[in-house]
């Protein structure tokens, strides 16, 4: 009997020592423990392989100087395959297996507007770095307090479409005399309010706007639009693509479109774009987060040359505000003395006023209209239009900033309309 | 103007489906197999083109050539690591086999899909052209890659029939897609025959390849769509027949640019696939197809 | 009915399912969402062996029926608000609806045109949603503003509760007089037709069967994940997966169709931090399994004897 309880006593005590040591471990290993950031994006994209390479570039900043308060910053990447269902459960997994504290998604505007209500449900900060559609933040503004996990890391199509309004009045009407235009854009969700936008400022910025073509993303030949666009002599295109680059552009050149192409055309804000298109994006205008060797602020250059020194080549528009967000996630988090409880992080977030690689990040509030998107306008963020210059990018707009003049290929002839 | 341009767009276009096409039915004529992964062969080959040129440096002529080797090497890798395995394989009953080679060409052109995707992204390239500049025909512009499309695709259809039915080969070809066994107690080796029709189904949809590589462009993510588009073509023209897929190819072609043009690009591919279903409930076996 | 009731395989898998309603209690939120995914799969999986194995009709397309039924409940809850209980009808009788259209023209072909129209199909749904995309969504997918639930565990067990009854169902009938006729069809028209029996009718009823639980586990699938894509329920490469986890489990079996959607999901879950390559991988392995273990699993363990 006394054997028993001895033996008893001694498992008591064991257990007792071993609960003690494991809470003593587990409470040290809570001081230091990493903050996750889950980042998904689709890396079979150029535009989507930013995301993580710039996250985790800006991650490794970060611990380098020693964390977030002695916490260092654990990125997990997922590929969302350009799918909203994938995404979806990427963000499920990212949230429940991996426990993140926050996550930043997507470029495409369908995935991003498939995960948000999964933010809204789930309580999990949310910022898409390069999403565009408005319906992202007026979804937060209609119901703020389901949705104000949800960030808009990146301008909202309507403002990158008054973006490229102030920069055809300032360049194409001011400098170049241009009087009209036809809208090409493809068939997606952030084009729908950007072509609306346009349709409104570009008439109040000089341009007359005599067509509008809405083409299926899956388009391959490219010719029958060319066509019909050339038909009505405008003197500019003013696009809006971001799924297609490659191939519209190849064509424009091959055919030897005589209009120039100038709006917003994501594949052609990265690098690699003049490989692709084996030179054929000579003259094209887009507008973009930053170009290399242009200093939007005292971060860009230094982040561009860090970023194609590791990677090879240039960051997407979107790599920019990757690596921004996670500074300003960072940030957040040190505000608010290291707690990552999501109401708290949202109203950090709110708060941010952070110069980043792109300008000055401040998000909208509650009463504004696009609540939770970037604020626009000079002094914060405007976006540059750069464009393609033997093998180069170079700023155009705005002037402060600009480093060269417009200048188009042969085959492309200006005033159309004039010279009729 | 209007109708000139749509007759030598619809023209290119159409020479294009129809090299790719003849490939797939002809290897449905000879051995049966529907290779669902024939926008895989198309891809490696526009790829691997487009690498070598541009990024070893090798110049378009030589790319070309050798993405047209690297389509016909994914051919024979098709053929000899998925096909033959499960069409000799003992454990399948032979009525499943023809399901089984689908499903396993189908898996195999997703694995080469996404194998090409993680090594060059699903960003589409673009070959240079073979010809720079355009010239004008009539009042309407063309640019010479366009016109050396259509004519090397013509070139090529017509050195296919030469070959099948001049020189000897050819006609055992031929009469291997009508008679399999009666060829066989002539003393003929079917798997020669296979190989052979490989070989030439490597070279078509090589060369369709790296054509539409750099008429249009391509990228991982229009794989599928190439097999489907090869696959409805083919359909409508009867499986098997080769004049009718190339009966097929043109009037699909026409009908896409037609309605690009005239009606709106955003239904271009509309009218074909009513087409298809059109041609499925009334005459399944299509247009010069064998019941 | 005592031989199915003393067969060890049905209480084996009675078995399975009362430990599968144990797992929530034990295992991660994200896990049970993977095994609910699994389990809708299964349902799909199923249907297509009822239609191949026993009808033997090789159908390429039934993620057109899954295609139909997932994205008619998905537009009428995002566009019309109607409550989940009725768009997931409507998901089964729109599945419904199609399958009897694709069926009509398609049972009266022979060879490898059946399993064409079967294609074909599920190539027009894809175009389809893709020109109409204002309304669906087109290539990259929709949200539906509706969910089942939110819970982990709840939407657990309601995919197993969903599974579980349409296996019942659809082994049931493929031991009924019903499958053995349907078996006899598939393995022997002429002889069966001999027999006096209408082979036709009996084809399309094991097709507006395989359609209905197809449409209607797309709408459930819908639901429980909140959108409606076409790389989930419509691509060929899902069709495919429905098709090998068929194979994987034993073809003519049933309910090893089950075991190898599960087997599949997970193990494309599992394989998810290998990042864009995962897709790669499961496409390899399955492609091994066909060459080398064609008969699956379950293999010849489930399979009707000719002789009991």
């Amino acid at each position: 009997m006394s054997k028993c309880k001895t033996w008893r006593l001694h498992c008591f005590m064991a257990t007792g020592a071993i609960a003690t040591g494991l809470t003593c471990m587990g409470a040290a290993h809570a001081a230091g423990e990493p903050i996750k950031l889950g980042v998904i994006s689709e890396e079979s994209s150029v535009a989507g392989a930013s995301i993580s390479k710039s996250a985790q570039m800006a991650a490794d900043e970060i611990n380098a100087h020693g964390g977030v308060d002695g916490r260092q910053i654990q990125i997990v990447a997922y590929d969302d395959h350009s799918s909203a269902s994938d995404g979806v459960r990427a963000f499920q997994r990212a949230a429940n297996q991996d426990k993140v504290v926050a996550i930043i998604g997507s470029y495409i505007s369908e995935v991003a507007l498939a995960m948000e209500p999964w933010s809204a449900r789930l309580k999990m900060p949310f910022i898409t770095p390069g999403a565009a559609s408005n319906e992202i933040s007026k979804r937060v503004h209609d119901d703020y307090d389901r949705y104000k996990y949800t960030f808009h890391g990146w301008m909202t199509s309507a403002f990158i479409a008054q973006s490229i309004c102030d920069f055809s009045h300032d360049i194409l009407v001011g400098q170049l005399k241009m009087k009209t235009t036809v809208v090409m854009s493809e068939d997606a969700a952030w084009t729908k309010p950007l072509d609306e936008r346009f349709l409104e400022c570009l008439p109040k910025a000089g341009l007359q706007v005599l067509d509008h073509i809405r083409f299926n993303p899956d388009t391959s030949d490219f010719t029958p639009i060319f066509n019909q666009i050339e038909a009505k002599h405008p003197d500019t295109i003013t696009t809006g693509i971001s799924h297609v680059g490659v191939q519209p552009t190849v064509q424009w050149h091959d055919q030897q479109v005589p209009i120039p192409m100038t709006g917003q055309s994501s594949q052609a804000t990265t690098t690699s774009f003049w490989k692709d298109t084996n030179g054929a994006t000579e003259g094209v205008i887009t507008a973009s987060a930053a170009a290399p060797g242009v200093a939007v602020t005292p971060k860009t250059v230094p982040f561009v040359d860090g970023y194609q020194k590791k990677f090879g080549v240039s960051p997407a528009y979107d790599g920019f505000t990757s690596y921004d967000l996670v500074y300003i996630l960072a940030d957040a988090i040190h505000r608010n003395q290291g707690s990552t409880d999501p109401d708290k992080m949202v109203d950090a977030l709110e708060k941010t006023d952070y110069v980043g690689t792109i300008g000055r990040w401040q998000f909208y509030g509650k009463n504004d209209q696009f609540t939770h998107a970037l604020k626009y306008g000079p002094g914060y963020i405007q976006g540059i239009n750069l464009q393609w210059q033997n093998g180069k990018q170079v700023a155009i707009w705005p002037q402060s900033i600009a480093n060269a003049k417009v200048k188009f290929p042969a085959f492309v002839k200006l005033q159309q309309a004039a010279a009729k | 103007m209007l109708p000139l341009q749509i007759l030598i767009d619809g023209f290119a276009i159409s020479s294009l489906y129809a090299l790719g096409a003849i490939g797939f039915t002809l290897i449905f004529g000879v051995s049966g197999v529907l290779n669902l992964a024939h926008g895989g062969v198309m891809l490696v080959a526009a790829l691997m083109g487009w690498m070598l040129a541009g990024e070893a440096g090798l110049g378009t002529y030589l790319g070309t050539l050798l993405g047209i080797v690297c389509g016909m090497l994914a051919a024979y890798i098709t053929y000899l690591m998925v096909v033959r395995p499960i069409q000799r394989s003992a454990a399948i009953p032979r009525e499943e086999k023809e399901i089984f080679v689908l499903t396993g060409t189908l898996l195999w052109g997703i694995m080469i899909q996404q194998g090409m995707a993680y090594l060059f992204t699903d960003n589409p390239i673009t070959m240079r052209p073979l010809i720079d500049g355009v010239m004008n025909l009539a009042g309407v512009r063309v640019p010479f890659n366009e016109i050396m499309i259509a004519g090397v695709c013509w070139v090529v259809i017509g050195l296919l029939w030469l070959f099948v039915n001049r020189t000897r080969a050819g006609k055992a070809l031929l009469a291997a897609s009508m008679n399999p066994r009666g060829l066989t107690l002539l003393g003929f080796e079917l798997s020669r025959i296979y190989l052979l029709a490989w070989t030439l189904y490597g070279v078509l949809a090589g060369i369709a390849g790296v054509l539409l590589a750099s008429f249009l462009g391509v990228s991982t993510n229009n794989t599928g769509q190439l097999t489907a588009s090869a696959f409805s073509i083919v359909v409508l023209g009867g499986l098997g027949s080769v004049s009718g897929s190339l009966m097929a190819a043109y009037v699909v072609g026409y009908l896409e640019t037609v309605t690009a043009y005239l009606i709106a690009p955003t239904l271009r591919p509309l009218p074909a696939l009513l087409l298809l279903v059109l041609v499925v409930y009334v005459r399944p076996q299509g247009f010069l197809g064998r019941r | 009915m005592t031989a199915l009731l003393r067969s060890r395989v049905v209480w084996a898998a009675a078995l399975l399912a009362i430990l599968a309603t144990t797992l929530p209690w034990w295992l991660s939120g994200y896990i049970l969402g993977v095994l609910t995914v699994a389990y809708y799969f299964g349902v799909f999986a199923m249907s297509w062996d009822l239609l191949f194995g026993f009808a033997g009709e090789v159908n390429f397309g039934p993620t057109f029926l899954i295609g139909l039924g997932a994205y008619s409940a998905a537009m009428l809850n995002a566009h019309w608000s109607a409550p989940i209980p009725v768009c997931v009808i409507a998901g089964g009788v729109v599945a419904l609806i199609g399958g009897l259209l694709l069926a009509v023209p398609a049972l009266r072909l022979r060879g490898p045109y059946f399993g064409l129209v079967t294609l074909v199909a599920v190539l027009l749904l894809q175009n389809a949603i893709v020109i109409f995309a204002g309304l669906t969504g087109g290539e990259i997918g929709m949200m539906v503003p509706d969910v089942i639930s939110v819970d982990a565990n709840h939407n657990y067990w309601i995919a197993l509760a969903f599974l579980i009854v349409c296996a019942i169902l659809l082994f049931g009938l493929s031991r009924s007089a019903i499958g053995l006729i349907l078996q006899a069809s598939g393995q022997d028209t002429v002889g069966a037709q001999a027999l006096g029996f209408n082979v036709t009718k009996h084809k399309l009823a094991a097709f507006c069967i395989s359609a209905v639980f197809s449409g209607v586990a797309g709408a459930m699938l819908v639901f429980y994940q909140g959108t409606a894509s076409v790389s989930t329920v419509v691509d060929l490469g899902v069709g495919v997966q429905i098709i090998i986890a068929a194979v994987l489990g034993g073809r003519r079996t049933i309910l090893g169709a089950v075991l190898g959607s599960v087997f599949l999901i997970v193990a494309g879950e599992f394989l998810r931090p290998l990042g864009q390559i995962n897709t790669f991988v499961v496409a390899a392995v399955a492609l091994a399994v066909i060459l080398f273990f064609p008969d699956g699993l379950l293999g010849n363990l489930l399979r009707v004897r000719e002789r009991e």
